[in-house]
């Protein structure tokens, strides 16, 4: 089959096709920057989907859990022993990624004959200022999208993860004209739970291509949180310690939500 | 399939690894020992390693307080005199030090990571019972350097259980590993003899128990303990008058790990003390 380069090509666009599709029930992860930190919001019910990585470095995935699980313990593995040798400052995000994780998901997707990695990640390290945040969107198979400013397009300080582009984009759009790096964390709390119930409904309606209503995003939200649970937690920027993450409870988030 | 890039292989679980293991897996961690030391009496006097003294513990109000003086010396050298052998491993712990600090600030680090490496990956705290035996595994694999004579470590561990019984915990070790649960108190180091003599005395004689006293009727003890030993030992700096050096003291709660300000302990000394 892989003699010829066609069948290449098509046995890559099939499995191209396949992991879409398992990918494309994944409930979606907001990261949002704010003054003095990095929050990540989810909703769920049984599966951990936000893991810290490192010092300042968190992650949230959706995909296949073994996937998920041995690409985490190599992240973690590589940041902790790089920041043993050398220091916790020597840890970068941007290395981890580019150099470590990219690659190896780009050979295991394209060696047709052994099994890729079914998962979509979303990383983000917190910096001294919001402008320092970086976040990198990794796909199944090694495609990295940054929150860097690169030619047309002015730097973000959010980043979405979901299981369609559809999905990925309105979030992206919602948030590109709610969000303020310098926002406080209720308010950040709130456009995260909207950004998610905005990517969940595209999930569920796939050929949308504008924002839903405002009142249809308030009740698809307040439906969601009736019967899923919040995962969230925060990179704080300056916690005076050297560990920036901390998971938050539902319970904690629930008080602050506005209805 | 190369996967080896990310350091591990099909069948990698990470329950059956522990961060020095992944240490010497990737070539990281030293080995146990270095070669055969020449025994001659020339090699001896030529080389001596630097050493740090005199560290103390004990529970007070349901906290621990760790204390250390400031000294690291090489036979009569001193070597230096801000010497810091109280160190944090995570947010309720303390692991303070006598011995050669080379080995054991490399000890801590790794002890530190082990921690932080289980929690990341397990997704849940470590246990004290584990926290403490990580740390015997640590001193016993560091055994070696030991017998050789040039990398003795005799720690104590402090923490805070926050588990089925909260409560604060104290354990001493020997240069082996083996661990030993301090009821009241813990010293270490060249200077230890003396102040073990007055927590024994405070303790059983004093005007009340170790467990009952104060903040700050415990940090004037411990200063009390800590220029006693100096008196009699050159390795112990005590309380450097002159250069106004004090001592590390760090107190181990329920909340955490405080470390005292040294205007703070200054000020007690003043005091209490001088």
């Amino acid at each position: 089959m892989i003699e010829e380069p066609y069948r290449w090509v098509e046995a890559i666009a099939n499995r191209r096709e396949y992991i879409e599709g398992q990918l494309a029930p994944g409930s979606p992860i907001a990261a949002l920057g704010y003054r003095e930190g990095i929050l990540f919001v989810t909703l769920g019910q049984t599966r951990q989907k936000l893991f810290e990585i490192y010092d300042r470095i968190a992650m949230g995935a959706i995909g296949h859990p073994g996937d998920i699980e041995r690409l985490r313990m190599g992240a973690i593995e590589l940041a902790s022993a790089e920041g043993f040798t050398r220091s916790a400052a020597d840890v970068s995000l941007r290395r981890l990624v580019h150099y470590s994780l990219s690659p190896v998901m780009k050979t295991a997707f394209e060696q047709v004959y052994g099994p890729p990695y079914l998962t979509r990640m979303l990383f983000a390290e917190v910096g001294a200022r919001p402008e320092e945040d970086l976040f990198l969107r990794v796909e199944y198979d090694g495609e990295i999208a940054s929150n860097g400013a690169t030619y047309a397009r002015a730097r973000q300080d959010f980043a979405v993860l979901s299981g369609t582009r559809q999905s990925v984009e309105l979030m992206e759009a919602f948030l590109k004209s709610e969000h303020k790096p310098d926002a406080k964390f209720e308010t950040v709390v709130n456009s995260a739970l909207d950004a998610w119930s905005i990517g969940h409904m595209l999930l569920q309606a796939s050929e949308a291509k504008e924002l839903p209503a405002r009142d249809a995003i308030a009740q698809h939200r307040q439906e969601q949180l009736a019967i899923a649970a919040i995962e969230a937690a925060v990179l704080e920027r300056d916690s005076g310690r050297p560990i920036r993450y901390r998971s938050l409870a539902d319970k904690e988030l629930r008080s602050i939500i506005s209805q | 399939m190369d996967r080896s890039q990310l350091g591990y292989d099909q069948n990698f679980s990470g329950a059956a690894d522990d961060f020095p293991s992944l240490l010497r897996r990737k070539g990281l961690l030293g080995p146990a020992a270095i070669g055969p030391m020449p025994q001659s009496a020339t090699q001896q006097q030529m080389w001596q390693p630097t050493e740090s003294t005199t560290i103390l513990a004990f529970k007070f109000s349901g906290s621990v307080l760790v204390a250390g003086d400031r000294r690291a010396t090489a036979g009569n050298t001193v070597v230096y005199d801000r010497a810091d052998k109280v160190l944090e491993i995570d947010r309720h712990s303390i692991m303070a030090i006598a011995g050669v600090p080379a080995t054991a600030w490399e000890m801590a680090r790794v002890l530190e990571h082990s921690l932080q490496y289980f929690r990341r990956t397990q997704l849940q705290e470590m246990s004290v019972d584990g926290k403490v035996r990580a740390l015997s595994k640590l001193l016993r694999d560091n055994f070696g350097f030991v017998i050789q004579g040039v990398g003795v470590v005799v720690p104590i561990f402090a923490t805070y259980d926050g588990n089925s019984k909260p409560e604060a915990r104290l354990y001493f070790y020997d240069a082996m590993g083996a661990q030993f649960e301090a009821t009241d108190y813990a010293a270490t180091g060249s200077g230890s003899p003396a102040v073990r003599g007055i927590l024994y005395y405070e303790n059983t004689w004093g005007a009340k128990p170790l467990h009952k006293l104060s903040e700050e009727e415990a940090v004037s003890l411990a200063l009390r303990a800590l220029d006693t030993a100096a008196e009699s030992d050159t390795a112990t700096a005590g309380v450097d008058r002159s250069g106004k050096i004090y001592p590390v003291i760090k107190i181990v709660s329920r909340e955490g790990i405080t470390t005292l300000p040294e205007n703070k302990i200054a000020a007690v000394f003043n005091e209490m003390v001088a």
